[in-house]
């Protein structure tokens, strides 16, 4: 009973993650219909951009969690300026000419760059990132869990909720669902609809960045680390829809759950098969996601 | 206050306007009326923007504007109540009508009192005040045609044009669509209206074109286009 509920646990832990680089992928197919498909290197080099200063600052003898809390704001800004390149070299002018695959193989393209200049940049090996919280792990009813794991969860919902609110509450945010209804009609209302473009990329990476520098003190950091969550994460997108708030929240759950029952219980050669399985069956069966819905439109 | 000469304009290589002139002085509400495909969306669509004009001018308040992304035009005054309604379906009803005053709230044009023009948009499609927290994807289409009639407004305007507010509506609906442009004409609100309906939209404009196969036939004070016979035969039959 405790392992099942051990393994319940770090599943979410591992299913926020997840959820967080989906909903990036959701923030950029809301308004422009394209996603990056370097998502994971845009996590990666949150991740890296964390490292350096999180270390220049703890060199300066800032504590550990102090120098957490001030890198944030640092990769947070790295991660909007990093979407916004990525849109203006690889997505806008496939939106322009209304290419299908221009900006999947941009972005993909620009995926390797990235790597590529990381492995240059920090190396091929897999570095430590400083834990800003003791690594001794809290142990519940005989669950353990580690005090950066309850921060993965809080952090990567804070996230979500933070941009849900801003849609909702500010006139800009306004502008990003108009421009995600109706591209000619949120040009209609004065709104730069391709600027609202860059920002959503923008906002996208953001995320991505900030999903780095929660999951990096818990595992390893490299130039590496983000292509199989990037890859997981497009999974749970689908999974969940590419539509649906909640949907990539349930759908990182279900994948980073059934992950590790399966690890656990059959093989941890098999871990991944579930959760491709059910992408497969997802796409047979409700290809807008579990809880995608068709678009509301009336003519 | 909106002068249009030699506009010509289409999609992509098919050509719809082959140089259209008009104008909307200001203050005064003018129809653009004609059969289905003559090209009366198509032109409000290059004068908003929607679509790049190929050639011709488009001056409003005496600035050229042509060319312009939509986004440029809307926030020099120009409000667009397209064809289809364009509501935007997940977002409820007021953030429509905030969205509309988007470039005020944004300092892009005088803010004014914002929350005085949604009470007056409400009292004006009091349909909308009962629907304000409903998504204005589950509303009926005579409430979306008032809700995109609302919208435009909310920009407090130079120039509003209309496309077929009518459209798809039943007559009773109509009828308090026609009366609504008639209030907003005595309030002086500057208005291109294409209609379908060309009888009750002359009888409500200051100044008629008649459009036929994207170019102007005929045009002049709506008085008189009521009483031509061709226009008559043509577009005031018993099919309407």
């Amino acid at each position: 009973m405790n392992i099942l509920a051990q393994l319940i646990v770090s599943g979410v832990v591992v299913g926020m993650i997840y959820g967080v680089i989906a909903f990036g992928y959701q923030l950029t197919f809301a308004t422009s219909k394209t996603l990056n498909f370097g998502q994971g290197e845009a996590l990666m080099l949150g991740a890296l951009v964390g490292l350096t200063t999180i270390n220049f600052l703890i060199g300066q003898q800032i504590g550990a969690f102090a120098a957490y809390l001030l890198m944030l704001p640092v990769v947070l800004a790295f991660g909007l300026m990093q979407g916004a390149v990525v849109e203006f070299l690889g997505v806008r002018q496939a939106i322009r000419t209304k290419s299908e695959a221009g900006w999947i193989m941009a972005t993909i393209a620009l995926g390797i760059i990235f790597k590529n200049l990381a492995e240059n940049i920090w190396g091929r090996d897999a570095l430590r990132f400083p834990s800003p919280l003791p690594e001794a792990a809290l142990s519940f009813a005989g669950v353990r869990i580690q005090p950066m794991e309850i921060c993965i969860v809080l952090g990567a919902l804070a996230l979500m909720i933070a941009v849900e609110i801003f849609n909702r509450r500010s006139i800009y945010g306004k502008a990003v669902v108009a421009t995600a209804n109706d591209r000619d009609a949120a040009g209609l209302m004065g709104i730069n609809t391709r600027l609202v473009i860059t920002f959503s990329y923008a906002l996208s990476s953001m995320a991505a960045a900030f999903a780095g520098v929660l999951v990096a003190p818990v595992t390893l950091t490299g130039a590496t680390m983000g292509a199989v969550l990037g890859l997981k994460a497009f999974a749970v997108a689908i999974i969940g829809g590419l539509s649906s708030g909640v949907g990539v929240v349930v759908g990182g759950l279900i994948l980073g759950i059934t992950e590790n029952l399966t690890g656990y219980y059959i093989s941890t050669g098999y871990k991944d098969v579930p959760g491709l399985v059910l992408l497969l069956l997802v796409l047979t069966f409700k290809p807008s996601g579990l809880f995608g819905s068709a678009a509301i439109k009336k003519v | 206050m909106l002068t249009i000469e030699n506009l010509v304009a289409g999609y992509g290589k098919v050509q719809v306007l082959h140089g259209i002139s008009l104008q909307v002085p200001q203050g005064r509400l003018v129809t653009l009326i004609g059969s289905n495909g003559a090209g009366k969306t198509t032109t409000l669509r290059a004068l908003s923007g929607m679509i790049q004009p190929q050639s011709g001018t488009i001056h409003l308040g005496g600035r050229n504007i042509e060319g312009l992304p939509a986004y440029e035009i809307t926030r020099r005054g120009m409000a667009h109540s397209p064809e289809g309604r364009r509501v935007f379906p997940t977002l409820p009803v007021t953030d429509n009508l905030l969205l509309g005053a988007f470039t005020r709230f944004t300092g892009m044009r005088p803010k004014g009192d914002t929350s005085a023009d949604l009470d007056r948009m409400f009292e004006l499609f009091p349909r909308l005040r009962e629907r304000r927290t409903q998504l204005a994807g589950t509303l009926s289409g005579g409430e979306q045609q008032m809700l995109a009639m609302a919208r435009a407004l909310m920009l407090n305007p130079e120039v509003l044009l209309l496309d077929e507010p009518s459209m798809g509506l039943s007559p009773k609906l109509v009828e308090e669509v026609f009366a609504t442009v008639a209030r907003l004409k005595e309030q002086r609100m500057t208005m291109l209206l294409v209609e379908q309906f060309a009888a009750a939209a002359l009888g409500v404009a200051d100044y008629g074109y008649v459009m036929e196969n994207g170019r102007i036939s005929v045009h002049g004070p709506a008085e008189q286009l009521r009483n031509d016979s061709a226009v008559r035969d043509a577009y005031l039959g018993v099919a309407h």
